[in-house]
């Protein structure tokens, strides 16, 4: 048996899988490898339909590829699935908390269904409610709380039997952003505690403030991989210029723009002139140059650090923002 | 063992629910009563006549509609079943490692307990207006069809999980409830009717089920037609609580 390399929380391998559907076949993963660590927050990041779904529900023996290899916390997802569901904490995009009954016999009930005693259960179930900020509501119904009360509770189902790997889809969707900012501050907490973390988002500033690698994926393949200022760095600066209205064709002053050896790309939005620099503050004195020399007067400039959404625009050609969700069909 | 335990705690989890919703057990229990009070005074006429022993109209009667109290009491489990997919509970269990077994039984037992208090109830109405209790019988009748409860139950969480929408479970339910119910003779005995309906019947569990109920009613313990509804109801509960167990363990995409 080849055991994983120490720390590796997931380790997945040319993970394939095709839904067949009456349409035809939709290819959900197209080869996808990955690796996270123990204590680390990994994120996936990319449209609707792109495969993070399909990948989580694979590594949480919810769903079995047709190819690849999948480990998780060393063991073999295919070969071993009870053994994983022992290891791994999961909260799903429906989250998944009884609506019937309440917080508390939500978490007392999951934590007997892992196998823990009643007592141990109890003093884990009092400390989430402390930890996630429970309290108030813990011995309601559910079905009454709100959707940032909901979430706490979900995320506590997920982590009430102190998982090595957690697992988490879409985990802010919906919330508030003070809700949103508060699980934030409690993943970092876990993952800070030797949690593996693996979560999906579709949301750029959340895969950019919270991940400590993201991989970027793209119908059902990884397009690009590292850290969050890692992959930024690799990508130009954009900057976007107004010219006064009427002064000249933008599209025209676009075009010569793109001359500048400094300029990568220019194009023109709503009005105003995109343009990616390879230097941020070179390419910008050069910008300024240009628009001198060509008397173009100018209503205003800003300049953009690279974000992940210029990341996945180079790697796929489109603007994650306008990624068409309905491109490939996730499976439900 | 960790199987029992496990089933224990979902049981409890599952009585929770339904105690929390009395409407419900409120509804359990008129449907028989309002059959009692409305339809059985019709059936007196009837004493004496073909398939009904002199003064015995309930005793005819009461087992008829044991039946269609289990029927009921298990057939609701795809409902709940199926808002359970779409709240996401049923994707996290399959995550724990808590037995596919479990996951059914508890529900199962569920039903059964939702079936079981309604139908002790309807007994101790009946006595009154004419139902002669044979003990013996009446526990074994009850046994009975707590196995039938159980059989509808898992049958009904398994097409929950298999047809994922409430129209679609709803239509293939109705679309089973009625001939399954006329076939087996609850509201009157199928020895009534001509020889084709009897043919038909044989080839319907719930017909057994029925049959026995009322030699059960009438204190016949010990007859072959006895054995043959406990025999057929045991392979119906088994065989479906292996195919919702399936069902729940089998990928959900």
């Amino acid at each position: 048996m080849s055991s994983p390399p120490a720390g590796a929380a997931v380790r997945v391998t040319a993970l394939r899988k095709t839904f067949h559907t009456r349409r035809g076949d939709v290819e959900a993963l197209r080869g996808i490898d990955l690796q996270v660590a123990a204590g680390q927050i990994y994120g996936f990041l990319g449209p609707n339909g792109a495969g993070k779904t399909t990948t989580l529900r694979i590594l949480t023996t919810l769903l079995a590829a047709d190819s690849g290899e999948a480990m998780v916390a060393g063991v073999d997802v295919r070969r071993h699935p009870a053994e994983v569901r022992r290891r791994i904490g999961y909260v799903g995009q429906l989250g998944g908390a009884d609506i019937e009954a309440t917080g508390r016999e939500n978490l007392i009930l999951q934590g007997r269904l892992y196998g823990m005693g009643a007592a141990e259960t109890e003093r884990r179930a009092d400390e989430l409610i402390e930890l996630l900020d429970l309290r108030a509501f813990s011995q309601r119904i559910a079905r009454s709380y709100s959707g940032g009360q909901r979430r706490r509770l979900e995320v506590a189902l997920g982590i009430m039997h102190r998982p090595e790997v957690l697992f988490l889809d879409e985990p802010t969707l919906g919330l508030d952003p003070q809700n949103r900012a508060n699980l934030w501050v409690q993943l970092r907490g876990l993952r800070d505690a030797g949690t593996g973390i693996l979560l999906t988002t579709h949301y750029l500033d959340e895969a950019d403030q919270l991940s400590d690698r993201l991989a970027i994926i793209d119908h059902g393949l990884v397009v690009a991989e590292g850290s969050p200022e890692e992959l930024k760095q690799r990508y130009p600066a954009g900057v976007t210029i107004t010219p006064r209205a009427g002064a000249r064709d933008a599209a025209a002053l676009a075009a010569e723009l793109e001359g500048d050896p400094l300029v990568r790309e220019a194009h023109v939005e709503d009005g105003a002139i995109r343009v990616h620099v390879s230097d941020a503050t070179a390419g910008l004195a050069a910008l300024f140059e240009q628009l001198r020399a060509r008397g173009v007067e100018v209503l205003g400039v800003s300049l953009q650090e690279p974000s992940l959404d210029d990341v996945f625009l180079h790697e796929t050609g489109r603007s994650l923002r306008d990624a068409d969700p309905t491109a490939a069909t996730e499976a439900r | 063992m960790t199987v029992m335990l496990q089933t224990a705690l979902l049981s409890r989890r599952r009585l929770l629910e339904t105690l929390r919703q009395p409407i419900w057990v409120f509804m359990g229990l008129s449907v028989p009563l309002l059959y009692l009070a409305l339809f059985a005074p019709l059936l007196t006429s009837l004493a004496g006549g073909p398939g009904f022993p002199r003064g015995g109209v309930l005793d005819v009667f009461v087992p008829g509609i044991m039946a269609l109290m289990a029927f009921g009491a298990g057939m609701g489990a795809g409902w709940i079943v199926i808002g359970e997919l779409d709240t996401g509970v049923i994707e996290r269990l399959r995550v724990t490692p808590a037995s596919r077994l479990a996951l059914v039984l508890g529900t199962v037992f569920r039903d059964v307990v939702t079936f079981l208090v309604p139908a002790v109830i309807v007994v101790v109405v009946a006595l009154p207006f004419g139902f002669h209790a044979h003990w013996g019988g009446v526990a074994l009748l009850v046994v009975l069809m707590a196995l039938l409860a159980a059989a509808c139950s898992a049958t009904s969480a398994a097409l929950g999980i298999t047809l994922k929408q409430i129209g679609s479970l709803a239509a293939v339910v109705t679309g089973l409830q009625l001939p399954l119910t006329l076939l087996s003779g609850v509201l009157l005995p199928l020895s009534l009717g001509p020889g084709w309906l009897q043919g038909l019947g044989h080839a319907n569990p719930m017909y057994y089920a029925v049959e026995a109920a009322r030699q059960l009613a009438s204190g016949t313990l010990d007859s072959g037609t006895v054995a043959l509804g406990f025999a057929v109801m045991a392979a119906a509960a088994l065989l479906a609580v292996w195919w919702a167990t399936r069902a729940y363990r089998r990928a959900m995409a």
